[in-house]
């Protein structure tokens, strides 16, 4: 599965878990914190991709990025993986 | 000498608060004097503070302490105010109460949780919560940012140090993170004092380099030493601190040489008048240069040491913390009791076992994890009913973000399920 559509559906998986009403449309520009997940919900989603995916970029960075929107979350994964191979 | 009696003396000019209608210390002194004058039956009686804005909880703070017997700091999750305290905001008309000669220095109670859910109250002399406040001509022109509600331990130790050191304060602890950071910005915030979880987050919002930030100091939370290499980089010239509190002892210590954990050497010389030793269970042990509160008592050891709980190691040369020896799960600042959790999670129909732990986060530092064994073939739908059971008996970072279906749990040789954190559970 593309790694956006992978991440998008964990997304809502969790937003229904941890009771987080999502925006309609969410596009690489939106502001993550913006998007209806507060930090609970963020940190749900980060550990629900680790168990899917076998990585956590922000545990693992040294000087960490902290992603602002959803387009910078998704390349922040995507580079985390080309690494990880 | 008590808090208005300490800025009457100090006879700071500055603003005390930022605000849209900034307060000034003169007026804050005006206005408890007027408050005093307003309700003398109170003097002697106990109250319980709530927190709705900064402007009439510093008036409050400045009124009534060394005016009343006690201050009840309340938090906003608490509805029971304690017995014979009056709660302020008034809710009502003050009941017909007789004034009182007063004699001792207010006690200020915090609350802590507990395992039953219900808080403790920990008494504190106001004196012995600014011991840490540092004031001088440099720290007079600094401008904090209050990220937590000061009925909170750390909220009042930010507030403590911006009044008592003749700062300005404004009021960042509502809204989410992008709203936080604009008013920082509009307020020229140059202190913040944040959990590493609310650091991370106000990192997210991709715009905490337009600060100019002199002074950075994180707490609540273990300190990792990426989120502090980040910090650093980002503001290279500006301090930055990770400071240690215990609640219940009424004390904290600061690490300033931006490394996690803090140096094994202070284990043999003492710092500040804080004693530090660790025992056989790698448990921190501290002693403060005063007589902790009386109901700690029991707890001391004959050289008068309180042992924290907290679960350390060393590693080179440095005092790491791993986490609470009672399995305290620490989700971004909030504490939660893996007990309490459990019971909830017990009493659901199917359920027989439940064993509740923290789970590493990147995120938050932790998250809460629950194993559970059941007699029930249909695990999706007891864990989409069990959830629902949670949301409606804990608040949202007790509940558990994963529920594992195990077939048994490991229980140690006293045959209780062994709550020792270990490396891997801290972060």
């Amino acid at each position: 599965m593309e790694l956006e559509q992978r991440i998008r559906q964990t997304l809502a998986q969790v937003a229904i878990i941890a009771n987080c009403q999502l925006t309609d449309n969410i596009t690489d520009d939106t502001v993550l914190l913006q998007s209806g997940l507060d930090s609970l919900g963020f940190a749900m989603l980060v550990a629900q991709l680790e168990e899917d995916l076998g990585i956590d970029p922000f545990s693992q960075m040294q000087i960490a990025v902290y992603p602002s929107t959803f387009g910078e979350f998704v390349s922040i994964y995507r580079q985390a993986l080309v690494q990880a191979s | 000498m008590t808090l208005l009696q300490r800025l009457q003396h100090a006879d700071y000019q500055g603003p005390a608060i930022l605000a849209l209608t900034p307060v000034s210390y003169k007026q804050l002194i005006n206005n408890a004097l007027q408050l005093r004058q307003q309700y003398p039956q109170l003097q002697q009686h106990a109250v319980a503070l709530t927190f709705s804005d900064l402007d009439s909880f510093i008036t409050a703070l400045l009124a009534f302490d060394g005016w009343c017997r006690a201050l009840y700091l309340m938090p906003d999750n608490l509805a029971d105010v304690p017995s014979a305290a009056i709660r302020w905001p008034l809710a009502q008309t003050l009941p017909a109460l007789s004034p009182q000669n007063h004699t001792e220095p207010s006690l200020w109670y915090l609350a802590t949780s507990g395992t039953t859910g219900t808080p403790k109250w920990i008494g504190h002399q106001a004196g012995n919560l600014s011991r840490k406040v540092k004031a001088t001509a440099y720290s007079s022109t600094l401008r904090w940012a209050l990220c937590y509600q000061p009925v909170r331990f750390a909220g009042m130790q930010v507030l403590l140090q911006s009044l008592l050191s003749g700062a300005a304060i404004c009021d960042c602890s509502n809204g989410d993170m992008n709203y936080r950071i604009s008013q920082m910005q509009r307020y020229n915030v140059n202190a913040v004092s944040a959990t590493p979880s609310l650091w991370r987050q106000l990192l997210m919002t991709g715009q905490l380099n337009t600060l100019s930030l002199e002074q950075l100091t994180l707490g609540g939370e273990i300190a990792d030493q990426p989120l502090l290499d980040t910090l650093s980089a980002m503001f290279p010239q500006a301090k930055l601190l990770h400071i240690y509190a215990s609640t219940e002892a009424g004390v904290g210590f600061a690490v300033a040489d931006k490394q996690a954990g803090f140096p094994a050497s202070w284990l043999e010389t003492s710092q500040n008048g804080l004693s530090f030793k660790l025992d056989a269970q790698q448990h921190l042990w501290l002693k403060p240069p005063w007589e902790p509160d009386s109901s700690l008592a029991s707890r001391l050891d004959s050289e008068g040491f309180l042992n924290t709980e907290d679960v350390v190691m060393i590693q080179d040369d440095r005092v790491h913390f791993l986490g609470r020896a009672s399995g305290v799960i620490n989700v971004g600042g909030n504490k939660v009791h893996p007990e309490q959790v459990e019971q909830v999670l017990l009493q659901y129909p199917g359920v027989q076992q439940a064993k509740v732990y923290a789970k590493a986060s990147s995120v938050l530092g932790q998250l809460v994890i629950a194993d559970i064994v059941t007699d029930s073939t249909d695990t999706t739908t007891l864990q989409a009913a069990l959830l629902q059971h949670c949301v409606q008996h804990l608040q949202r970072y007790q509940i558990p973000v994963k529920l594992n279906f195990v077939s048994s749990l490991v229980t140690n040789e006293t045959g209780k399920l062994s709550r020792r954190p270990d490396a891997q559970g801290a972060s």
